[in-house]
């Protein structure tokens, strides 16, 4: 498409420069996006990628540099002038007015007519192949449909520049290639769009352009065919690592050896019905299936967060009847919830409070500054965590190193049992496979860890056997060399519902 | 039924006070009356624009504790210009002016200082009973014109100038927050800040006009107060704020933002407003009103959440029951019942 005619210069960034009290961010950006054309970006957690996005679309404020788009000036932060120029940012985290309709979250702002508003939205699900009511209250959306709004909210502006902030982190596959269908739609029509993704495999799909952030500057640019996945991550991580993360180790252990940690036992709850397996020390059981199979509300229910219908669940051969969440820690049961914002951590809290936010009770009347200090510096260094200090406010770290946070957290309880949910949801490669190689050592102290996945490649990688679970139910398990991407597509899938075939 | 109440604070609202109309009615036969209506309604006047005002900030998740001050405040401007001989129209312009300049100073110091809302008002709040402390030097205002009293009376229909002004308000306020775009963004910023400011939203603007439609909401107040009473004392306007806020949270608008309508202040307003007619027509002796007041607030709010509480059960119990109750004895997934339901109309429910 660049041969022929010149195409128009959707964005241009020249030499931007942010630093955050005295940190740089950003080292002298330059980048341009052609209308028309679908631009890979990528980086580690941390390398800038978002505090770039933010200052193209007005959130932000650089120190230095310009940003033109459409050819045309963005003076000083405002989101409303990107906005007015042509762009939409399509955040990671779906912003969300929980206690408007759907159809209000998504056309808020817009000065058309409402009830054309309305059609336009609707032609825009069916395009989407979506079903969402409209006029439901946003607050009860799930996560997933949050970020579809927040998607919409980008489409239905005919933006010609669309910053698009790993959207597909949340969706089911058939959504995510309902999305990329759009996306190629918009790129005939001109629109310039910013991608950003840790998915090398949706990135091959949809992108022509590549350029790669490291530590606040362009480390790798061009056209995306001239580089293999390797010279990508590599330009990422600086280090060589191989594109794959390391495949399941094929260990030779037969865990039926071993001892039965927890035997989950006909249980039935909010959300799923008649759900068995046990999980033996040492061993990594995969729940597989897409969102809203019910895996989220089998964990809470397990961890005591919502009130259980029957059956029964053991814990190292005693049964745990009376569940609360501090009953499930102090027995050795822990969760690693799904959504780390909402859940999961104190944003305004230090680091050290939050991994000590399963131990409180244990810590005393007084908590020692000292025992959680030497537990932040113990984790810090066998997890790897990128911060500032034990008294950093945990909002302000990154996403892969919040989720090792979180992962001290529910280690400092010095759990038996695992539960994770969605470990690294929104977590870049590098880290991704730190959080893999810390799944795999826990593993191999003995820990049973149940491992909620809708990333059917991390559970082909990490896991020893495979639970999979559609609408609530039990719908098949593999073990060891069956756990494949396929076959745990295929019982998600096929057993799955029509309505998103 | 019961779902219609919990989605329906305004609704619970009106039952109780319906009920307890009834009540008093019973116990005291002549309560119920046209009269009894009009007093009701012309005592409610100062409240219900107080808590109006109150009601644009609080959407916007911000709270205004300063209205009170604000309604002595303009009064006493209102009362020192008419006394000096200025017009009555030159009088209320000056008086709605201090009101908007009240709020604007509160909106500056919450935009653009990042001032938290309770602080900076709860600073203006002395603040500005301190300016009108200065500008009479301690002195009540009195003998006030019959012009202005006049706003007071009862016209040919029963209802006075005063009554007219606050209903129009009302009306004027309810449209706007409602049928105009601008008037959304009150809720949208009140819902969630970062998700307005994404949006392009002028998230200072919204809270600013809030702000300052709540000082001349609360100057309308100061203006009334002096029509109804023909003086203005010094502590005119005293403790209204916190009793707007309560009108607020009983009308169901959230204390969190982003939520609450009109009719819900005006039900709000009028209960509690009854609330003291009522004592005074059973004949309770005045020192018990607060009393009183406050316990019936909670109860209501007490009845409303445990309402709210039972509903959101059995929507939960109705969302997850499709994994009970249809086919029954099929673990393994091929029932097309259960199948086809797409998880979006689960969350919709």
């Amino acid at each position: 498409m660049e041969q022929n005619t010149t195409p128009r210069i959707a964005v241009r960034v020249a030499d931007i420069w942010k630093s955050y009290g005295g940190t740089p961010v950003l080292k002298g950006i330059n980048i341009e996006l052609l209308a028309g054309q679908v631009h890979a970006l990528l980086g580690g957690n941390g390398a800038g990628k978002s505090t770039l996005m933010k200052t193209i679309a007005g959130l932000v404020d650089a120190d230095q540099g310009s940003v033109e788009i459409n050819e045309q000036t963005l003076g000083t932060a405002s989101p409303s002038a990107a906005q007015s120029l042509g762009l939409y940012l399509v955040p990671q985290e779906a912003h969300i007015l929980p206690n408007q309709s759907v159809l209000e979250n998504i056309c808020l702002g817009l000065k058309a007519k409402p009830r054309a508003l309305r059609a336009e939205a609707e032609a825009l699900l069916r395009d989407l192949a979506v079903s969402l009511d409209l006029d439901a209250q946003a607050a009860t959306l799930e996560i997933a449909d949050r970020q579809i709004v927040e998607i919409m909210r980008g489409l239905i502006r005919k933006a010609s520049v669309l910053i698009l902030d790993e959207p597909t982190s949340a969706l089911t596959p058939h959504e995510a290639n309902a999305l990329f269908d759009r996306v190629r739609q918009l790129k005939a029509q001109g629109v310039g769009i910013f991608f950003i993704s840790h998915k090398l495999r949706e990135i091959r799909e949809i992108c022509s352009v590549i350029s790669v952030l490291r530590d606040g500057a362009i480390v790798l640019s061009g056209p995306l065919s001239d580089y293999d996945d390797n010279q990508i991550v590599e330009a990422m991580t600086k280090t060589v690592q191989s594109a794959q993360p390391v495949k399941r180790t094929e260990n030779n252990i037969d865990f039926r050896t071993r001892d039965v940690v927890l035997e989950i036992d006909r249980f039935s709850g909010e959300g799923f019905r008649d759900i068995s397996f046990n999980v033996r020390a040492g061993e990594i059981v995969g729940l597989a299936g897409v969102v809203g199979a019910g895996r989220s509300e089998l964990a809470e229910t397990l961890f005591g967060l919502r009130p259980a219908r029957s059956g029964n669940l053991n814990l190292l051969g005693t049964p745990l009847t009376k569940r609360s969440p501090r009953d499930c820690v102090d027995a050795g049961l822990v969760y690693l919830p799904e959504d780390r914002q909402q859940n999961g951590l104190f944003l305004e809290a230090s680091l050290a409070w939050n991994m000590s936010g399963y131990t409180m009770h244990r810590l005393g009347f007084f908590p020692k500054r000292k025992d959680e200090t030497s537990a932040f510096d113990t984790f810090r260094q066998s997890l790897g965590i990128k911060c500032e200090g034990e008294g950093q406010q945990a909002g302000r770290l990154s996403g892969g190193n919040q989720q090792k946070v979180l992962l001290s957290k529910c280690l400092a309880a010095d759990p038996r049992v695992l539960i994770l949910d969605e470990p690294t949801r929104g977590v870049d490669v590098a880290a991704r496979n730190d959080i893999y190689r810390l799944i795999r050592e826990l593993a191999a102290k003995g820990l049973g860890v149940v491992l909620i996945s809708s990333d059917f490649d991390e559970i082909e990688q990490l896991a020893d056997r495979v639970v999979v679970m559609a609408h609530g139910l039990q719908c098949g398990a593999l073990e060891r060399d069956a756990v494949t991407v396929d076959a745990i597509a295929h019982l998600a899938f096929e057993s799955g519902s029509p309505a998103h075939a | 039924m019961l779902d219609f109440f919990a989605r329906n604070r305004v609704a619970t609202l009106c039952a109780v006070t319906i009920l307890a109309f009834l009540l008093i009615g019973a116990v005291a036969p002549g309560y119920l009356s046209l009269s009894t209506a009009s007093v009701v309604m012309s005592n409610s006047l100062v409240l219900m624009s107080v808590a109006l005002g109150t009601m644009l900030v609080i959407l916007t998740r911000n709270i205004d504790v300063s209205s009170g001050s604000v309604l002595g405040l303009s009064a006493v401007v209102l009362g020192m210009m008419l006394n000096d001989g200025h017009s009555l129209g030159l009088a209320i312009a000056a008086c709605l002016l201090t009101g908007a300049v009240a709020g604007l100073i509160n909106g500056l110091l919450v935009t653009m200082l990042n001032v938290p809302s309770i602080i900076a008002t709860l600073g203006t709040l002395g603040l500005f009973r301190g300016v009108m402390l200065i500008l009479t030097g301690g002195n009540w205002i009195e003998e006030l014109p019959l012009s202005l009293k006049a706003l007071a009376d009862n016209g040919a229909v029963g209802f006075s100038v005063l009554t007219v002004i606050v209903i129009a308000s009302l009306i004027v306020v309810g449209l706007f927050v409602r049928q105009t775009r601008f008037g959304r963004y009150f809720y949208a910023v009140g819902d969630n800040r970062e998700a307005a400011r994404h949006l392009g939203i002028p998230v200072k603007l919204v809270q600013i006009a809030a702000f300052v439609a709540a000082g001349v909401l609360a100057a309308i107040a100061g203006m009334i107060f002096a029509a109804q009473i023909g003086f203005i004392p010094n502590q005119a306007g005293n403790g209204l704020e916190l009793k707007a806020i309560a009108a607020n949270v009983l009308g169901g608008v959230s204390l969190l933002g982003g939520s609450g309508t009109v009719p819900g202040i005006f039900v709000g307003v009028i209960f509690l407003t009854s609330i003291d007619s009522a004592l005074v027509f059973l004949k309770i002796p005045a020192f018990w009103n607060d009393f009183i007041a406050g316990a019936v607030l909670l109860l209501v709010l007490l009845l409303d959440g445990r309402v709210r509480m039972a509903v959101d059960r059995a929507i939960r119990a109705k969302r997850y029951a499709v994994h009970h109750h249809t086919n029954p004895d099929q673990p393994t997934a091929s029932s097309p019942e259960t199948m086809s339901k797409p998880r979006t109309q689960e969350a919709g429910e």
